[in-house]
C-alpha cells in the first residue's frame, strides 16, 4: 500500500486533493483552500472540545489492553 | 471563402455575372468582382511580416492558417458555406477547402488588366470587410486578408469551383506564376487554398496539430452547425468538429470533467445589428474561465463585452440573493470575483465594426457594446434565476461559500502582514531562545502550559535548546464543556520562532527553519493530547515539509512516578513500570517447581526470564483476544498439547479437549457454564475443526481451532513461550514472596503475585502534567539527549492526526461526543 501517494480529501472542501508529488498545496486541493485553512487558524475557529468533565477527568486506566 | 470581396446586395452588382449568381442561389448576397478595393502592394508584408501577423514564430505561422480559415468561416457566416476541411500535408504545407461561393474570377472592374483572383491574392486589404456590407460581420484578426498569407508563402496554389467551372492559379512568394486558368467543369463550388510557408521568413514552419485543432474547435463551437475537420497526414491524426449546440456545447466541453451545479444557461439577443450569445455554467471548482469572442476572434484581453458581462452578473445575482434574503449571514457582499468562482462562460458577439485594441489587438474597444451586454444579462439572467430556483439556489450558495472563503483568506493575509510574520525580525517574547544559531544542532521545545514552560526553561541546556511555552486557550462553551484552541497570537509566535514564514511556496520557506528538531512536549492526559493533535494538524497542513524533512518530534515525558521513601523514579510507560517492578521482585521472590524432588526453586535470572516470558505471553494473548475468547486459548496452551496434526486424530483430540475442560473448571468455572463446543469437518485438510462458543462481557464469541489457526505463526509463538513454562512442571505452583506464599494456578498468577509483592512499600503515581516535575526531573526524563526518547513524527502519523482533528471538528455533535469518549485514551497513542 503506497501510503505516500494516498489520496486524501482536502481538509477544507473535502474534494480529493492531488498527491504531494503533483501538488504543492498538499494536503489541500488548491491554494485557495490552503489560505482558507490558515485564515481559520488565525481566526481561532479551530477548537478541540475537551471530554465532558464530570467533576473529575476520567483517570486513564492503565489496563493491559491499552498497552500495545 | 477567400474573399474579402463582396458584392453589395444593395447596389446591384448582378450585371457582371448574372447567370452565375442565379445558379448559386438567390437568397445569398451577390458576390462578384465589382466591389474590390485595392489598397497596397505586398512588398511591405515581406519586409515587416510581424506587423501583419504578429510575429514570425509559432504564433505567426499558425496565424496564416487562421487567416485562411477565417475567410471560409466568413462564407459560413454569410450562410454560403457549411464545411471547412483543413489538411496538414506531409511536406508541411496546409490546405484549406470550403464549399463557399468561390472567389470571383474574371477581369477586375477597377484594377485594369488584372484578374479579380490575382487582385484578391496580391493586393493588401482587398476585401469586402472594409465595406461592411456583404457579410455584415467578418473575422480575420488583423483584417489583412489572404494576400498576406500568399506573400509569406514559398508557394500557394488556388483552386476555385464556381459557375460550373474549375479554375487554378499558382503563386510563388506572392507573385502570380501564370494566368488564372480554367481547368475543367464541376457541379460543386468552393475554394481551396494550399500553401507552404516561406522558410526564409519563418523561424519555424512546423505546424502543430493540437494548436490548430484548438482554434478550429473553438470556431466550430462559435458557429453552430459548421463542420470543420482537420487531418494531419504526417501522423494520421484527425478531428471532426461539428456542434449543433454552438457555445452551449463549448460550455459543456469546458465543464466536461467537472461537477456542475446546474444545466447550462444560454442567452441570445440581437440589437442594432449586433448579435450576442452568452452561455454559462458554474461548477464546483474554484477557477474562473470566461472566453470572450468578437466576430469569432478570441479576445484574450477582454474588452467592453467582458466588462459589461461582469458588472451585470455581479449586480444581478447580488440583487436576486438579497431580495430572497439568501445572504443574511454574510458579513460582506460578494464581490465580482466571488460571483465568478467556478464559472465557465462563453461570450460571443458579432458586430459590424469591431475595434480591436490592446497589446495583441485582442481587446474589444467598442464602447457601445458594454451597455448592450449589461442590459441583456440583467434582463435574461434574472429571468433564468427566477425560472430555475434549484440551480439558482446552488449558485447563490456557491458564491456565499466563495465569499466566506475570501474573508478567511484575507484574515490570514492580514494577520501575516500585521504581525510581521514574514519579516522574521522580532522573535516572540515568550520564546527562550538557545545560544546556538546553527539550526542543525538547535532544538525547539514547544511546551504546553506556563508552569511546565518555566520548568523547561530552567532545566534545559541553553546552549542548543530553546523553549516556547504555548497555552491552549480554554473556552467555556457550556457548563460542562470546555473547548481548547490555539490563539492567533500563539500561532504567530510559533511561526516567528521557527522563522519559516507561512503561506504559499516562497512565503513559507523550510530552509529558514531555525531548529532542525522541533519537539512537542505536552501533558500525558487527554487535554495534552488534544493540544498535540492541534499542533500536529497545523504542522501537517501548513508546514508539511518540516515533517517530511524529519524535523518534527514528540517528547515522551514519563507516565509514572515511583516513590520509595525519598527516592523518586520516573518510568516512561506501563511496560517501563512492569520492568521496574520485575527487577525488584526478582531479587526477593521465587517460584517452587512442582513435582521436583527437593522443591527446586526458580529465582534470580531464571525467574527474570520466566517473568518476561509470561509478560510476553499475556501480551500475545491480548492481541489474539480481539477475535477469540482468550480464556479458551489460555486453557488450550497451558493445559493441552494441540497442534494442527492433532486435528487428524479423533482420540487424541478428544483427550486434549478433555484437558481443556478440566483446566477451565478449576480456573474459569463461569466459562464452562456457557460453553458450547462443536466439532466440524474440515474436508480441505481431511481433518476436524473445533468451535467453542462462549460469551465475553455478554457478547458472544466464537473461538475456532482449525488448521489455519493452529498452523499460524501467532499460535506458534504462544507454543514457544509455553515451552519456557514447562520447567515449572504442572500447576499449581507456589510463589514465595517477601511476605508469605501464594498459590498460582496460571502462569499469569505468578507474574501478578510478584508484581504485587514488588509494589508493596512503593507509591506509584500516574503523571498527568509536566508541571508535576521539577526542572531537574524534566531534564533527566524528557530533555536530556542521553536519556530521553523522542518519537519522530512521520507524515502518516500526521495524516491520522488530521483525521482525528477533522472528527473532533466535525459538525455532528453526537458522533463527535461518542468518538471523544471512546478514543480519548487512544488519541494519546496516535503517534506511537
Amino acid at each position: 500500500m503506497g501510503s505516500v501517494e494516498r489520496i486524501v480529501p482536502c481538509p477544507v472542501c473535502k474534494k480529493p486533493a492531488e498527491p504531494r508529488s503533483r501538488n504543492t498545496t498538499f494536503p489541500f486541493c488548491s491554494d485557495r483552500c490552503r489560505r482558507i485553512d490558515l485564515g481559520r487558524w488565525f481566526g481561532e475557529e479551530y477548537r478541540v472540545p475537551s471530554p465532558p468533565a464530570e467533576g473529575e477527568e476520567q483517570p486513564p486506566a492503565p489496563d493491559d489492553a491499552s498497552e500495545r | 471563402m477567400l474573399g474579402k470581396l463582396c458584392g453589395n446586395p444593395l447596389n446591384g452588382t448582378s450585371k457582371h455575372e448574372p447567370a452565375a449568381q442565379a445558379a448559386v442561389g438567390a437568397s445569398v448576397p451577390e458576390y462578384s468582382a465589382s466591389s474590390i478595393t485595392v489598397l497596397e502592394g505586398l512588398e511591405a508584408v515581406r519586409k515587416r511580416p510581424g506587423m501583419y501577423i504578429g510575429d514570425t514564430s509559432v504564433y505567426g505561422l499558425h496565424h496564416l492558417v487562421y487567416e485562411v480559415v477565417d475567410n471560409s468561416v466568413d462564407e459560413a457566416l454569410a450562410k454560403a458555406a457549411t464545411e471547412i476541411i483543413v489538411t496538414i500535408h506531409v511536406d508541411g504545407s496546409v490546405s484549406v477547402k470550403d464549399d463557399g461561393r468561390g472567389i470571383p474570377v474574371g477581369p477586375h472592374p477597377t484594377v485594369r488588366g488584372m484578374d479579380t483572383v490575382d487582385v484578391v491574392m496580391t493586393k493588401l486589404h482587398a476585401g469586402g470587410k472594409f465595406e461592411n456590407s456583404a457579410y455584415k460581420v467578418s473575422g480575420g484578426l488583423h483584417g489583412v486578408g489572404v494576400s498576406v498569407v500568399n506573400a509569406l508563402s514559398e508557394w500557394l496554389r488556388l483552386e476555385i469551383a464556381r459557375n460550373g467551372k474549375v479554375y487554378q492559379q499558382r503563386y510563388a512568394r506572392g507573385m502570380p506564376q501564370q494566368q488564372v486558368t480554367e481547368v475543367g467543369t464541376t457541379d460543386k463550388r468552393g475554394t481551396t487554398v494550399w500553401f507552404k510557408p516561406d522558410p526564409t521568413v519563418f523561424e519555424t514552419t512546423d505546424f502543430q496539430f493540437d494548436v490548430l485543432s484548438q482554434r478550429l474547435r473553438e470556431l466550430a463551437f462559435l458557429n453552430a452547425g459548421l463542420k470543420i475537420s482537420i487531418t494531419d497526414e504526417r501522423s494520421q491524426k484527425s478531428h471532426l468538429f461539428e456542434f449543433q449546440g454552438g457555445i452551449v456545447s463549448f460550455i459543456e466541453f469546458l465543464n466536461k470533467s467537472k461537477d456542475v451545479l446546474h444545466s447550462p444557461v444560454f442567452f441570445k439577443a440581437e440589437k442594432d445589428g449586433v448579435a450576442l450569445e452568452i452561455a454559462m455554467q458554474w461548477n464546483d471548482a474554484y477557477d474562473e474561465r470566461i472566453y470572450t469572442f468578437a466576430n469569432n476572434i478570441n479576445t484574450h484581453e477582454g474588452g467592453s463585452h467582458l466588462v459589461g458581462f461582469k458588472s451585470a452578473l455581479t449586480r444581478t445575482i447580488n440583487g436576486y440573493a438579497e431580495r430572497g434574503g439568501l445572504w443574511k449571514d454574510l458579513k460582506e457582499t460578494p464581490t465580482g470575483e466571488d460571483a465568478r468562482e467556478g464559472l465557465a462562460a462563453v461570450i460571443s458577439i458579432k458586430l459590424p465594426n469591431p475595434q480591436f485594441e490592446g497589446q495583441t489587438k485582442t481587446k474589444l474597444g467598442n464602447s457601445e457594446v458594454k451597455g448592450l451586454v449589461e442590459q441583456m444579462v440583467n434582463e435574461q439572467l434574472l429571468i433564468w434565476l427566477e425560472e430555475n430556483p434549484t440551480g439558482a439556489k446552488r449558485i447563490v450558495a456557491k458564491i456565499g461559500d466563495a465569499t466566506r472563503a475570501r474573508i478567511a483568506a484575507r484574515k490570514a493575509r492580514e494577520t501575516v502582514r500585521r504581525k510581521g510574520v514574514l519579516d522574521g525580525m522580532s522573535l516572540p517574547g515568550k520564546l527562550a531562545d538557545c545560544q546556538s544559531k546553527d539550526p542543525s544542532e538547535s532544538e525547539l521545545y514547544i511546551v504546553e502550559g506556563d508552569s511546565a514552560g518555566g520548568s523547561a526553561k530552567q532545566g534545559r541546556d541553553r546552549r542548543n535548546q530553546a523553549i516556547l511555552p504555548l497555552r491552549g486557550k480554554i473556552l467555556n462553551v457550556e457548563k460542562t464543556r470546555f473547548d481548547k484552541m490555539l490563539t492567533s497570537q500563539e500561532i504567530v509566535a510559533l511561526i516567528t520562532a521557527l522563522g519559516t514564514g507561512i503561506g504559499k511556496e516562497g512565503d513559507f520557506d523550510p530552509d529558514k527553519c531555525r531548529y532542525h528538531r522541533i519537539i512537542l512536549m505536552t501533558d500525558a492526559d487527554v487535554d495534552g493530547s488534544h493540544i498535540r493533535t492541534l499542533l500536529l494538524t497545523f504542522f501537517y497542513r501548513q508546514m508539511q515539509e518540516l515533517i517530511t524533512r524529519g524535523y518534527l518530534f514528540v517528547a515522551q515525558p514519563p507516565l509514572y512516578k515511583v516513590t520509595r521513601g525519598k527516592k523518586e523514579l520516573f518510568l516512561k510507560d506501563q511496560r517501563g513500570l512492569d520492568e521496574h517492578l520485575m527487577r525488584i521482585g526478582v531479587d526477593r521472590c521465587a517460584v517452587v517447581q512442582s513435582e521436583s524432588d527437593e522443591d527446586r526453586e526458580i529465582r534470580g535470572n531464571d525467574l527474570r526470564n520466566l517473568l518476561e516470558a509470561i509478560r510476553q505471553y499475556e501480551e500475545r494473548l491480548g492481541k489474539l483476544a480481539r477475535r477469540r475468547d482468550p480464556r479458551i486459548l489460555d486453557a488450550l496452551v497451558q493445559a493441552a498439547r494441540v497442534d494442527e496434526t492433532t486435528l487428524l486424530d479423533m482420540d487424541h483430540l478428544n483427550a486434549e479437549v478433555e484437558k481443556v475442560h478440566g483446566w477451565l473448571r478449576a480456573r474459569y468455572p463461569e466459562v464452562l457454564a456457557q460453553l458450547k463446543a462443536f466439532r466440524k469437518d474440515d474436508p480441505e485438510h481431511q481433518a476436524k475443526k473445533l468451535v467453542f462458543r462462549t460469551e465475553v462481557n455478554g457478547s458472544p464469541k466464537e473461538t475456532v481451532l482449525d488448521h489455519a489457526f493452529l498452523s499460524s505463526p501467532e499460535y506458534g509463538e504462544l507454543l514457544d513461550l509455553r515451552r519456557t513454562f514447562d520447567q515449572l512442571g504442572p500447576a499449581p505452583w507456589t510463589v514465595k514472596l517477601e511476605e508469605g506464599e501464594r498459590v498460582a494456578l496460571r502462569v499469569q498468577d505468578i507474574l501478578a503475585a510478584v508484581l504485587a509483592d514488588a509494589s508493596r512499600g512503593l507509591a506509584i503515581q500516574r503523571f498527568k502534567g509536566l508541571g508535576e516535575m521539577n526542572p531537574e526531573q524534566l531534564w533527566d526524563t524528557t530533555m536530556n539527549p542521553d536519556s530521553r526518547t523522542l518519537l519522530q513524527v512521520r507524515v502518516e502519523d500526521a495524516v491520522e492526526s488530521d483525521e482525528i482533528f477533522s472528527l473532533l471538528m466535525g459538525e455532528a455533535v453526537e458522533p463527535r461526543r461518542e468518538f471523544i469518549e471512546k478514543n480519548a485514551l487512544d488519541v494519546q497513542n496516535l503517534d506511537i
